[in-house]
């Protein structure tokens, strides 16, 4: 038994801490209220006819982003909120408890089809989703819904509209609230949650502009008094760019872009303003759903459909770039040992040389002539061994693409060093054949000297089993009309498969090899603009050309 | 320091490596030879004695292993000394196999180099008198008719002269004489003498 409790837990016993569920509640009950009170602002006098009534798509909001087992208390949560608003318009208790029935019916209709086509939070970033959400949230809970509402009013005897007329005017009403308040709050509950935050200025000020314009449009066609009886069908156009502008901003800014527009044309309506008033209630209304809900599903479904691009686009190029790095990680883990040797080898002749002139001046035999010979030796190898490693660490990092002006010798140069070590231990005499004042391609060099080192590997590894006066490695440069190729030449056994299967991803001849390096370099090559292909050589061994563009000499 | 017997042959096709370690030798007071590859080395090398040879192990066109077997071919004896800066286990047992000395890694412990060039040269010495004296009792035996010879191999198989003369078909006095010439010839003055030279000459049984 501890006899000291610790006295942290006793502070904790009697702390008030509040349960889990009350912040998630208590945030229902202010929204569902100032969304009852958002409805009824934007409600059609004299007699009462809502155009859009938001607290029900609210609820479905809530329920589409939280977990199925807290379902039931978020809708408890929403009475007190519904009581509270609708008590207030004198309307019988009997009808405020049935229109909480039905509007939990289609919150729960709504958030329930889409979480059976889609588990989890609901997120409107594919294509798919945003069809599930459309018939199932926006389509089906409405219809389902108006029908049960419709016969809660009739039951009760509240007011004197036929049961058809009921049904239509719920259904317009809340297929309109699910699809502008819906993805304004899933959108933007995903923009708060998202890991990459793209806090950029530039972003925000393209945002600004975009709703100052939208806003100054939508005043100016839905909020000004209209002379004529009947407007021009173009006004109704005007809103378009921004909304097209907001699409390709993103789903959270069409959304807002939507709903801007969807209050500003209902208050316009409701003000009698704009190209909706002037009629009965109920023609206004319809009009202006059918306007509106004509608007909003083609733009939310462009947005999305344009986000999922660029998310399938922004996975594959990381996942590409991921693929390209551990491929170059792994070719230079293969040359670990060549590389060890090439650092050994000034390492050596540093230390040789120092301990050389240790003893000629133990001995008091210096001569200061060849002492400045060794100090000279000393740094030419000191400036070997930062070469290899500043060669090493370009091709370590993991970088974003970066396209320079560069020298295709000098890059064949750079990456013969680098394997320098490998092919030495090897065996295999180095013979470059580089054509003299090449133009220069534009490339990133990091990937470059990848696709090379590749090739001279490949061919040091197909040279294993030669003779020692046949392990030769010829590398060629040379220039054509707008283009530069290099070839990497071996004298080894040449392949046997066709040329194209050398290409294919996780075809390999080497025991260890991963099978990436010549897929990975094609796709480099390609994407520079260039071609890489194999030929096998009649008198045995392989050849490997790349070719590049060239930039049009100075 | 004094200087030491003998010449060090480096090869190494790293010019500042190979430029190092012939400084660091010198520093020793070793003689020193440098070469840039194997080729060179066959080409241009002179036989000293005492000699050795430290070589790397990895080089391009002939590497340290094959200039070892070209040695072993041409029987050029001296021993060698392998430095390496990828020390792999294979191409040292194979080294060593093939009677490499040693087998240091790069970057060179000082002590070990110069510990193994040392023991190297000192073995080429003592085979090098092995060598001569070989050559000079070979030369002796050539000197020797043939009568002389045929005493030699029945003297040294431990027969009495009356014995060889039997066997040769001749008169005990005549083999004495021609005995006593062949000792003479041979530079020594007992049979445990002749014996030791003449095993030197025979090929080693097993």
């Amino acid at each position: 038994m501890d006899a000291h409790p610790a006295p942290a837990n006793l502070v904790d016993a009697h702390r008030f801490r509040p349960p889990r569920w009350l912040a998630p509640a208590l945030a229902v009950v202010i929204g569902y209220y100032v969304a009852a009170q958002l409805g009824l602002a934007l409600t059609l006098k004299p007699h009462p006819i809502s155009t859009l009534w938001p607290p029900n798509a609210l609820l479905a909001a809530v329920l589409l982003l939280a977990q199925t087992r807290s379902w039931w208390w978020l809708l408890v949560a929403a009475l007190p909120a519904h009581l509270l608003a609708e008590l207030q318009s004198g309307v019988p208790t009997a009808m405020v408890l049935g229109w909480y029935v039905s509007n939990c019916s289609e919150a729960l209709i709504g958030a329930g089809i889409v979480r059976a086509f889609v588990p989890g939070p609901l997120r409107l970033d594919s294509l798919r989703n945003a069809a599930v959400f459309l018939l199932g949230t926006a389509l089906t809970a409405p219809l389902v819904s108006s029908f049960i509402d419709a016969a809660l009013v009739r039951l009760i005897g509240w007011g004197d509209a036929g049961y058809w007329d009921l049904v239509r005017a719920r259904f317009f009403a809340n297929v309109l609230a699910e699809l502008t308040i819906v993805p304004l709050i899933v959108t933007w509950a995903a923009v708060a949650t998202s890991t990459q935050r793209e806090a950029r200025s530039a972003r925000y000020a393209e945002s600004a502009a975009l709703f100052i314009g939208l806003l100054l449009v939508c005043v100016l066609v839905f909020d000004l008094p209209h002379r004529e009886a009947h407007a021009s069908p173009a006004v109704y156009y005007a809103p378009l760019p921004f909304l097209l502008w907001a699409a390709a901003l993103g789903p959270a800014a069409s959304a807002s872009a939507l709903a801007l527009m969807t209050v500003a044309t209902i208050w316009g309506a409701v003000h009698g303003l704009g190209p909706f008033a002037g009629r009965t209630p109920e023609d206004t209304a319809r009009e202006m759903q059918l306007f509106l809900t004509a608007a909003t599903v083609p733009m939310l479904l462009l947005s999305v459909a344009l986000a999922e691009r660029s998310r399938v686009e922004r996975e594959a190029r990381e996942q590409r770039r991921q693929l390209t790095h551990l491929s170059r990680v792994a070719m230079l883990g293969e040359l670990s040992g060549g590389i060890a040797h090439q650092l050994n080898q000034p390492l050596t002749a540093i230390l040789s040389n120092a301990q050389a002139a240790q003893h000629y001046l133990a001995n008091k035999n210096a001569d200061p002539a060849l002492l400045a010979e060794i100090l000279a030796d000393i740094v030419a190898a000191d400036k070997r061994a930062g070469d290899v490693i500043e060669g090493l660490r370009a091709l370590f990092k993991r970088g974003e693409t970066h396209f320079e002006t560069l020298d295709p010798n000098r890059l064949v140069r750079e990456v013969l060093s680098l394997a320098q070590g490998d092919l030495a231990t090897r065996g295999i005499e180095v013979s470059t054949r580089l054509q003299p004042n090449l133009p220069e391609v534009r490339a990133d060099r990091v990937q470059l000297e990848q696709v090379l080192l590749n090739l001279v590997v490949n061919a040091a590894e197909a040279m294993r089993t030669c003779a020692p006066k046949d392990r030769l490695l010829i590398v060629q440069s040379m220039a054509t009309a707008a283009r530069i190729h290099v070839n990497v030449i071996d004298r080894g056994p040449g392949f046997k498969v066709p040329p194209d299967q050398l290409f294919e991803a996780f075809y390999t001849t080497k025991p260890q090899g991963l099978g990436l390096g010549l897929s990975i370099s094609k796709s480099i090559v390609t994407a520079h603009g260039g071609r890489l292909r194999a030929t096998t050589r009649r008198g045995g061994g392989a050849a490997f050309l790349v070719t590049l563009p060239a930039l049009p000499r100075q | 320091m004094g200087m030491q017997e003998g010449c060090v042959s480096v090869v190494d096709d790293d010019a500042l490596v190979l430029r190092s370690l012939g400084r660091l030798l010198e520093s020793r007071g070793f003689a020193v030879q440098t070469f840039s590859s194997a080729q060179e080395f066959l080409e241009r090398s002179e036989r000293a004695v005492p000699g050795c040879i430290v070589m790397d192990l990895s080089m391009p066109g002939l590497n340290g292993l094959e200039l070892q077997a070209a040695l072993a071919e041409a029987r050029d004896s001296r021993p060698v000394v392998f430095i390496s800066g990828r020390g792999s286990v294979s191409s040292s047992v194979e080294a060593m196999k093939a009677g490499a000395l040693d087998f240091l890694t790069k970057p060179l412990d000082e002590e070990k180099l110069i510990g193994a060039v040392q023991v190297a040269l000192a073995k080429d010495r003592a085979a090098q008198g092995q060598r001569a004296q070989h050559a000079s009792i070979t030369s002796r035996l050539a000197t020797l008719t043939l009568r002389e010879r045929q005493v030699l191999g029945r003297v040294v198989e431990g027969k009495l002269n009356k014995q060889i003369a039997a066997e040769l078909g001749t008169a005990e006095k005549t083999i004495k004489v021609h005995r006593a010439r062949m000792m003479r010839k041979m530079q020594v003055d007992s049979l445990a003498e002749l014996v030791r030279a003449w095993t030197l000459t025979q090929p080693p049984q097993i």
